[in-house]
């Protein structure tokens, strides 16, 4: 059969063969060398065997079952879809080749697990893994890739998927950890074996031992008013460097630059003793003072924002009798919506997350804590497997606002830091 | 007529009347004499309440800075009463501190007393041309128009100066003292060492150098891996997600925008506890086989470096993907259509179009997160805290240490102020290097009129 003739819409036929070949090879490789246990080579396809011969019966077993089934499945289909090659064929196949894929992979995971429940070895480990087991996962993922080819889907998101799971997988298990109801630090297993909502109820109960909501009250109150302040100085800053021009405007600039050369931290023992001198030191209102006496520090990125807003707008309010003041609230502010969002969160996301400056500033002084020093502090390793759960649920607790809050306003930030580039 | 504008601080001195000249020692006669009646008295006003200060305080101040205090607090018997009494010496450290702040206040007067002559000149040039000198209410309505610098920046200069410009003038002359460990007030003096600090630390053989290089040596290795490592993880990622035939954006990005919006400590706390020995990661690696022993993630040398730089790989990237996300977006694209036609092949798109333009652009920015990174003091805080510690290095210090937490730790649990501040000098001559080669690129650029 000519093969160069045949034309599907919708089909890119170039690699259909090298990926029905492929999948054929992958369906082969089931009876080749799965595991090799003292000198004993198992294929996939025996050992399918000898499990369901036992009487005991595994979840874990599941996965070769299920690997078997899509492997031959995916290849009898890429077959199928040599022959009779339409655009809905070759997408089931397609998807039938990504579950085998995902099967073959989480085999790796599985593997020592199904060997110690059927009594096949106790110590296993990936490395006695055999050959055939490596070539059916590779042609696998070869026949997946150019599958994809032939029905034109970008191969991107397979890197997504797997680039996903890594990057979620930090996160499922804090999430996991704030609802288990196994208390301590050391666990054996992944997902909980009993879920509670204790650990929250907690937090916010217990408030002798872990006044978590005090905290998280402090780091709120710190949070709003720095926000607010840090963003009237910042732009208030930015507009005056962006649109007016002063004696000692370059000069100002420079010196800043070169303060923000300066490790942030280096001076704050003298920053201590200054707090401590008029009477702050120990109270939230430093917080609060300390992050507003830095925040013209931050302006570059809203000053690279105003510097985009056209000079004419200004110079028309001027015709018109307006003052700097008034452009400054009346005509740019309006204009500047994303730098604003940007400006407010930043100072919002700054205050929950500092921890060098409160944690030198409260010392042991546990009811100023901010959420930053309280959940250091649960992790000592002398509280962590105490608190470990509590700590979970904390993180979860602070986590979660300002993720829904960076997800919903995520727009201005990418706003914002591509200003930061141009500038 | 022009000269009688154009006078500058030393004309208006040889060339003025009398009270000009008379101003630059009583601040506000000028002023007075030209009309500005109040504002020439809060000139005066201010010099006398300076003067005062200096008298009082101040000149006490500067004097006591030249030895840092000389008698020590000590036990001294009481002859009438029998017994030894706490005599209260001198505190070095509020005695450094009353200088700087002595300092910072002349520094203060002095441009004030600039600000007044330049002043009183200004209403001597205006009655000269035969108008009026501007009234106070117009001075203070001028705040809101054409002087609205001095309206919206005087809260962060004000701030600036206090806690920001005077504690890092502290903090730079405890450099050039022995504030150290032995040498703690209120018990003990500290006085003025030249830059013996800089000395040891550089160096002499002995441990702080033998721990400064490197310290310093992995502080560098750490920015570009750091950098690098994110910079094209995030590039790579961004275009992953942009690229045609991708559906649902917007999910792919929160998807890794959510590691980003958690705060930093949270994530690498968790991150730093699934790591440990009996973490979750080395429980689930035995469980499926990939491992015999719990591997020392956060333990060894080598396997703590490399995890770090993993996990803040893992941070950073999502932000370097939203920024490069923009700039890509910004690429021409007739420049991939043709590439496509002459038969690039997406490597060679990659290496020829996408790289050098994106290169072009985010150098300063490349830059600004190397001079970051050098000081990116939470990954390495929150995951390792420095460790593992090794006998190797000067007390506290540990193999993952960057200067900055080590700094950090030298203030916080050592006290070694001294060196503390010596290593943040030097870290500042580092930025300032990175910061000077960044200008002398973005200068040639601006002369190369954009991408070609």
């Amino acid at each position: 059969m000519n093969r160069q003739n045949k034309i599907v819409i919708g089909l890119n036929l170039d690699k259909h063969l090298y990926g029905v070949i492929a999948a054929i090879l992958s369906a082969i490789s089931l009876f080749m060398p799965y595991i090799s246990i003292e000198e004993e080579k198992k294929s996939l396809v025996a050992a399918c065997m000898e499990l369901a011969g036992q009487d005991t019966f595994s979840r874990s077993y599941l996965f070769v079952y299920l690997t078997m089934f899509f492997a031959s499945v995916s290849a009898v289909l890429a077959v199928v879809s040599f022959f009779k090659t339409t655009v809905a064929l070759v997408k089931i196949w397609q998807s039938l080749q990504a579950i085998s894929t995902v099967f073959w992979g989480l085999l790796m995971f599985s593997t020592r697990t199904i060997c110690k429940a059927a009594g096949l070895s106790g110590n296993f480990l990936n490395r006695n893994l055999g050959y055939g087991y490596w070539l059916g996962f590779v042609f696998s993922f070869v026949a997946l890739l150019l599958v994809m080819k032939v029905t034109r889907t970008n191969r991107g998101y397979i890197a997504l998927t797997v680039l996903g799971a890594i990057w979620l997988f930090p996160i499922l298990w804090i999430v996991l950890t704030a609802f288990r109801a196994e208390q301590g630090y050391y666990v054996g297993y992944f997902i909980p074996h009993g879920f509670t909502f204790d650990n929250f109820i907690n937090l916010f109960t217990n408030n002798s031992v872990l006044p978590f909501g005090r905290w998280w009250l402090n780091t709120l109150i710190v949070a709003t008013c720095s926000c607010v302040i840090n963003t009237l100085i910042v732009l208030g800053t930015s507009y005056v460097l962006s649109r007016t021009r002063f004696a000692g405007r370059k000069a100002f600039m420079n010196i800043l630059m070169i303060i923000g050369m300066f490790p942030g931290f280096m001076s704050l023992i003298a920053v201590y003793n200054i707090l401590k001198g008029l009477g702050l030191n120990q109270s939230l209102m430093a917080l609060i003072v300390v992050s507003a006496a830095g925040a013209a520090m931050g302006y570059h990125v809203s000053k690279g924002f105003f510097d985009t807003i056209p000079k004419a707008i200004d110079e028309a309010a001027i015709i018109d009798g307006a003052s700097r003041l008034q452009i400054f609230l009346h005509v740019t502010l309006p204009l500047s919506k994303s730098i604003i969002v940007y400006t407010v969160l930043g100072g919002f996301l700054g205050a929950w997350s500092d921890y060098i400056f409160p944690s030198m500033l409260f010392g042991d002084k546990q009811s100023s804590y901010t959420v930053a020093v309280g959940l250091f502090w649960l992790t000592d390793f002398k509280r962590i497997d105490t608190y470990y759960t509590q700590f979970a649920a904390g993180a979860v607790v602070v986590a979660l606002p300002i993720v829904i809050l960076f997800i919903w306003l995520q727009r201005f930030y990418v706003e914002g830091l591509s200003g930061s580039v141009k500038g | 007529m022009k000269l009688v504008n154009n006078r500058n601080i030393i004309t208006t001195f040889t060339k003025g009347d009398i009270f000009s000249k008379l101003s630059y020692l009583i601040m506000g006669l000028s002023n007075i004499r030209n009309g500005q009646v109040i504002k020439g008295f809060i000139f005066a006003a201010i010099e006398a309440l300076y003067i005062a200060f200096m008298a009082m305080m101040g000149n006490h101040n500067l004097h006591m800075m030249r030895t840092l205090g000389e008698s020590t607090q000590g036990m001294v018997y009481n002859e009438s009463l029998g017994i030894y009494e706490v005599t209260k010496g001198d505190n070095s450290m509020l005695i450094l501190l009353e200088g700087v702040m002595t300092l910072v206040l002349t520094g203060a007067f002095l441009a004030t007393w600039l600000f007044s002559i330049y002043s009183g000149e200004k209403a001597r040039s205006a009655r000269a041309l035969g108008k009026r000198a501007s009234s106070f209410l117009e001075d203070i309505k001028s705040l809101a128009n054409e002087n609205v610098h001095f309206l919206l920046l005087s809260v962060p200069v004000l701030g600036l100066s206090i806690f920001t410009v005077m504690p890092l003038i502290y903090m730079i002359l405890m450099a050039f003292t022995n504030y150290d460990q032995d040498h703690q007030p209120p018990g003990n003096l500290f006085t003025w060492v030249g830059i013996k600090n800089f000395f040891t630390l550089l160096s002499t053989g002995d441990r702080l150098s033998n721990t400064f290089w490197p310290v310093l040596g992995w502080t560098l290795i750490w920015g570009f891996a750091a950098t690098f490592s994110c910079y094209f993880g995030g590039m790579i990622l961004a275009m992953i997600i942009n690229s045609k035939g991708i559906k649902y954006k917007k999910f792919w990005r929160t998807v890794f925008v959510i590691t980003m919006a958690i705060p930093g400590f949270i994530s690498l706390r968790v991150v730093s506890t699934m790591l440990g020995e009996r973490g979750i990661i080395n429980v689930l690696l035995q469980q499926w086989g990939f491992t015999e022993a719990a591997l020392p993630f956060l333990t060894s040398v080598t396997w703590a470096r490399v995890s770090v730089i993993v996990v803040n790989f893992w941070i950073g990237v999502p932000v370097t993907m939203l920024m490069v996300s923009g700039i890509l977006m910004n690429i021409p694209g007739e420049l991939y259509e043709s590439a496509k036609i002459d038969g690039a092949g997406p490597v060679t798109m990659f290496r020829k179009i996408t790289f050098p333009y994106m290169w072009f652009v985010t150098t300063p920015y490349i830059i600004a997160n190397l001079i970051s990174n050098f000081n990116n003091f939470n990954p390495i805080y929150f995951l390792t805290g420095g460790e593992p510690l090794t006998l190797d290095y000067f007390k506290g210090a540990g193999k993952t240490d960057l200067l900055v937490t080590w700094l950090y730790k030298l203030t916080k649990d050592s006290n070694d102020y001294n060196l503390a501040a010596t290593i943040g000098i030097i870290i500042f001559v580092i930025s300032a290097v990175f910061t000077l080669i960044s200008f002398s690129r973005s200068g040639a650029m601006k002369n190369e009129e954009g991408f070609q």
